[in-house]
C-alpha cells in the first residue's frame, strides 16, 4: 500500500503541508466532527457522568479480561461460532486465509475493520488469488486508489469529490460526473453484485458482549448488515479487548460511540450477530467465525502508564479535537491508527520499537485529546511516558542528548548558569535584529524556521532580583494622583459588569 | 465454493481450544494472575444511576420517535389503528412507483391483506423454508415491510430481530423500508430494548439483531450525505395506537 513520502513525521507532514485541498478537508471535516459532538453531548446532557461510566465499564472489562474473554467465547461457541486465536497479526491472515482456500472461496467482501488493516488482509486474500472488496464507501475509494485510511471513521477525508469520480470512472469503464449522488449510486450497483456473489463476508466488531457472544457492529451505510447477511460464510476479526460484560453495558456504549464519532444520537445500524443463522432460518451466514487478535495489545496489560489504552472504542473524537493532526492529516503516522490514538497506540502495538518513536513528538502535549475521549483515556501523559522511555532507552539523537547534558550542567551550577547568560546576552549582538532572533543558523532553525526567539534582556532576571526584592522590603510606594484615578475608573468599569 | 466440511472445522476447534488456553493464560499472567481469574464482582454495570428513572409519557415518546427518525432523514407517521396502515403503505407504494413488497411472515402483516389493497402489484412473504427463493425476492422487491420488535424514543430506533420468519435481508435489501411499530412497544430509553434483548434465553436467542435508526447513509464523499448507500434510502415509521 502506498503511504505518502518520508521516512519520518516530519517528512510526511511536510508533504502532507504542501496539499492544499488535504488541509482544507481535513480540517473542514474535523470541524464539522467535532461540532457535531459537542452538540450532541450537550444535548444528551450529564457527558461527564456518562464519560465516567464508560471509563469505569471498560476500565473494569480490561483489568477482568481474562474472565470476560473466557465467557465471550463460551457463549459464542454455544451458539455455534468457530472462535480462533491470533498472537500475532500474521496469525489472523493465516486463519482467514486457511478457511478461504479449504472452501475453495473466490471472492470475500469486508466491512468496516480497523484490526484488518492492522492484519493486511486484502494483500494476503490477493497474494492467494482471492478477490477481497471494502464495502464501505470510504474504505472502497481508498482502496481504488490503492491508499490506506487516514481517519478511524471518514477513511477517505483526504480525498475530493474530482479524485473521487476519476477512480470510480476507470472502475466503471465510462466517465462519472463528480456528483455525490451518482457516484454512491454506482458504489452501491457495483458493490450490490459484489455482495450477492462474495462466498466470505468479512467483518470488524466494535464490541463483543460476553453474556450472550454477541458480536456488535456499529455502521450508517447497511455494509456490514450486507456482508454478515449474504455470504454464506462470515469472519470476524476482534480485537482481543473489544469486550463488554452485558448488554446493560452496551447502552452506555451506544450512547458514547456515536455521538462521540460523528455526533449521531445513533448510527443508522447497530447490529448484533449471534452466531451462525439458526437451522431454519433463511438468511445469515452458515458458518461464522470469530478471530481473536492480540497482535501487541497484551503487552499493554499490567502495564501501569498504557493499560488504560486497551479502553479506546476507536471512536476518533481524538483525532478531530487534535491541533497536530487537523494540520496534517493522517497519513503523517505511521502505522494503521492516526491522531492522538496512533500516536500512542502504534508504538505500544509494536513492542515500543524505535522506529516508530518519532511520532510521540508530534504532539502539543495540550490534552485536547484527553477532553475529547468518551473513555477519558489520558493520551497526552501516555505521550510523555512514550517520550520518557525513549531517552531511558538512550535512542535520542545525538544532538538531543548533547544540549540536554549541557542543559543538566547549567541548571545544577548558578555559576555556570550565569556564565551561559553572559555569554549568551554577548553572542546574540551579532543576531538580534529588532528586538528578536530571525538566523536560522545551527541549532535555531528548529525554532526559527517558524517563528522568532526574542532576545535576552540586558539585565537577567537574576541580576535584578537584589534590586526588586531590596526594592521591594524597603520602600512602601504612595499612591499617586494619576494611579489613584485609574484604579477609580478599574472600580466604576466593573461596577457596570465590565472587567 | 465447496461445501461446509465438518472435519475441517473439528480440527480447526481443536486447535483453537489449545490455542486458547496459551492466549487466556498469557492475558491472565499479564494481569498478575496464574490463571483465568473468576467472576468479578461488576460495580458499573449499565447507564449512570440517574438515568433508569428517565422516563417519558406515551404522547411525548411517540412525538420523540418521531423527530428523530425525521431528523435521521426517514418519514414517521402516526395511525389511530393497524386498520389505517394498509391504507397507508398503499399511498407510500404509489408514491415510491413500487411493483412488489417483502414482508416478514408474520399475522400481523398478513392480516394487512395488501394483496386487496394494492392487487397490481406482486406481494411475497419471507420463508425461511427457501433461501434462495426468497434471497432473490428480496433483492427485487421495491418495498420491504417489518413489525417493530421494539422500538426506543430517545434515539429514534427501532429493533428487528431475525428468525425463520423474519428474514434480515427484508429490512435490508428492498430500497423502501416500511416499519410498523405498535406504540405499546415504544419504550423511552435504548436500554429498555436491550435489557428485553438480553432476556432471550440462549435456546432462543435470534442470530441477528438489528437496531435500526434511519435510512441507509453515508457522508464519505467530500463529508456531503448521501442516502441509500447499501440498504434502504426511504425509511418509514408507521406508529400504530
Amino acid at each position: 500500500m502506498s503511504k505518502p513520502q518520508g521516512s519520518n513525521v516530519k517528512e510526511r507532514a511536510r508533504t502532507a503541508l504542501q496539499d492544499e485541498f488535504l488541509i482544507d478537508a481535513v480540517k473542514f471535516t474535523t470541524e464539522r466532527l467535532k461540532n457535531g459532538k459537542k452538540a450532541a453531548t450537550a444535548e444528551h446532557g450529564n457527558w461527564e457522568e456518562w464519560r465516567e461510566r464508560g471509563r469505569q465499564i471498560r476500565a473494569h472489562t480490561v483489568a477482568h479480561l481474562d474472565y470476560y474473554l473466557s465467557r465471550f467465547i463460551e457463549n459464542a461457541r454455544a451458539q455455534g461460532v468457530h472462535v480462533h486465536f491470533a498472537p500475532e497479526g500474521k496469525d489472523a491472515a493465516r486463519i482467514a486465509m486457511d478457511i478461504a482456500k479449504h472452501r475453495g472461496a473466490k471472492s470475500v467482501v469486508k466491512s468496516k475493520s480497523m484490526v484488518s488493516e492492522e492484519v493486511h488482509i486484502n494483500e494476503a486474500f490477493e497474494q492467494i488469488g482471492i478477490e477481497s472488496i471494502e464495502s464501505d464507501l470510504g474504505e472502497y475509494i481508498i482502496q481504488l486508489a490503492n491508499e490506506p485510511p487516514s481517519h478511524i471513521i471518514i477513511p477517505a477525508i483526504h480525498k475530493n469529490r474530482r479524485q473521487i469520480a476519476e477512480l470510480l470512472s476507470k472502475e466503471a469503464g465510462e466517465t462519472l460526473p463528480p456528483e455525490t449522488q451518482v457516484l454512491a449510486g454506482f458504489a452501491r450497483r457495483k458493490l450490490r453484485d459484489k455482495f450477492l456473489e462474495a462466498d466470505i463476508g468479512l467483518t470488524g466488531c466494535n464490541f463483543g458482549i460476553a453474556e450472550t457472544g454477541t458480536v456488535v457492529i456499529f455502521e450508517n451505510e447497511g455494509n456490514a448488515r450486507m456482508v454478515s447477511t449474504v455470504p454464506k460464510i462470515q469472519i470476524t476479526l476482534m480485537g482481543m479487548e473489544r469486550l463488554i460484560p452485558t448488554w446493560d453495558d452496551l447502552e452506555v456504549m451506544a450512547t458514547l460511540l456515536p455521538r462521540s464519532a460523528t455526533g449521531q444520537k445513533m448510527t443508522m445500524y447497530m447490529s448484533g450477530i449471534t452466531g451462525p443463522k439458526r437451522t431454519e432460518d433463511g438468511d445469515g451466514p452458515e458458518e461464522m467465525h470469530v478471530i481473536i487478535v492480540d497482535n501487541g495489545r497484551s503487552l499493554q496489560l499490567g502495564d501501569p502508564d498504557f493499560q488504560e489504552l486497551l479502553n479506546c472504542i476507536r471512536c476518533g473524537a481524538c483525532l478531530n479535537a487534535c491541533p497536530v493532526y487537523r494540520h496534517i492529516g493522517g497519513h503523517s503516522y505511521p502505522g494503521t491508527y492516526s491522531g492522538p490514538i496512533g500516536a500512542v497506540l502504534t508504538p505500544a502495538l509494536n513492542k515500543n520499537a524505535e522506529e516508530w518513536h518519532d511520532i510521540a513528538n508530534a504532539s502539543s502535549l495540550c490534552g485536547a485529546c484527553y477532553e475529547a475521549c468518551p473513555v477519558k483515556i489520558p493520551l497526552h501523559d501516555m505521550l510523555v511516558y512514550l517520550r520518557n522511555r525513549k531517552v531511558e532507552r538512550g535512542v535520542t539523537a545525538p544532538g538531543e542528548k548533547m544540549a540536554m547534558r549541557g542543559f543538566k550542567m547549567l541548571m545544577g551550577s548558578h555559576a555556570w548558569f550565569e556564565r551561559a547568560v553572559k555569554a549568551g546576552q554577548l553572542g546574540q549582538k551579532l543576531l538580534v535584529r529588532g528586538g528578536v532572533i530571525k538566523s536560522r543558523i545551527g541549532p535555531l532553525g528548529g525554532w526559527t524556521a517558524y517563528r522568532h526567539i526574542p532576545a535576552l534582556p540586558k539585565k537577567s532576571f537574576r541580576e535584578q532580583w537584589t534590586k526588586v526584592t531590596a526594592e521591594a522590603e524597603t520602600s512602601f510606594k504612595p499612591m499617586t494622583d494619576e494611579m489613584k484615578s485609574r484604579m477609580e475608573k478599574i472600580v466604576q468599569s466593573r461596577a457596570k459588569g465590565g472587567h | 465454493m465447496a461445501k461446509s466440511d465438518p472435519e475441517f472445522l473439528a480440527r480447526l476447534d481443536r486447535e483453537s481450544r489449545e490455542a486458547e488456553k496459551r492466549f487466556i493464560g498469557n492475558i491472565a499472567n499479564r494481569l498478575g494472575r496464574p490463571a483465568a481469574g473468576p467472576a468479578p464482582v461488576h460495580p458499573y454495570r449499565g447507564a449512570p444511576d440517574f438515568w433508569a428513572s428517565y422516563e417519558l409519557g406515551t404522547e411525548e415518546k411517540i412525538g420523540r420517535f418521531m423527530d428523530n427518525w425525521r431528523a435521521a432523514g426517514g418519514y414517521p407517521e402516526r395511525i389511530a389503528s393497524m386498520s389505517g396502515v394498509p391504507e397507508v403503505i398503499a399511498r407510500i407504494a404509489k408514491e415510491r412507483q413500487a411493483r412488489s413488497t417483502i414482508r416478514q411472515n408474520l399475522p400481523e402483516l398478513a392480516n394487512l391483506q395488501l394483496e386487496s389493497v394494492l392487487p397490481e402489484l406482486s406481494h411475497h412473504a419471507w420463508n425461511g423454508r427457501d433461501p434462495e427463493g426468497s434471497l432473490n425476492i428480496c433483492e427485487q422487491a421495491d418495498v420491504g415491510i417489518v413489525l417493530a420488535d421494539h422500538a426506543a424514543a430517545y434515539t429514534g430506533t427501532i429493533v428487528v430481530a431475525s428468525s425463520a420468519d423474519k428474514g434480515r435481508s427484508v429490512s435490508l435489501l428492498p430500497n423502501v423500508l416500511i416499519a410498523v411499530i405498535p406504540a405499546e412497544r415504544m419504550y423511552t430509553r435504548l436500554g429498555e430494548a436491550m435489557s428485553r434483548v438480553a432476556s432471550i434465553p440462549a435456546e432462543r436467542f435470534p442470530a441477528g439483531v438489528h437496531f435500526i435508526s434511519g435510512p441507509s447513509r453515508s457522508s464519505d464523499i467530500e463529508n456531503d450525505l448521501t442516502i441509500g448507500v447499501h440498504g434502504p434510502g426511504a425509511a418509514y415509521a408507521l406508529i400504530v395506537g
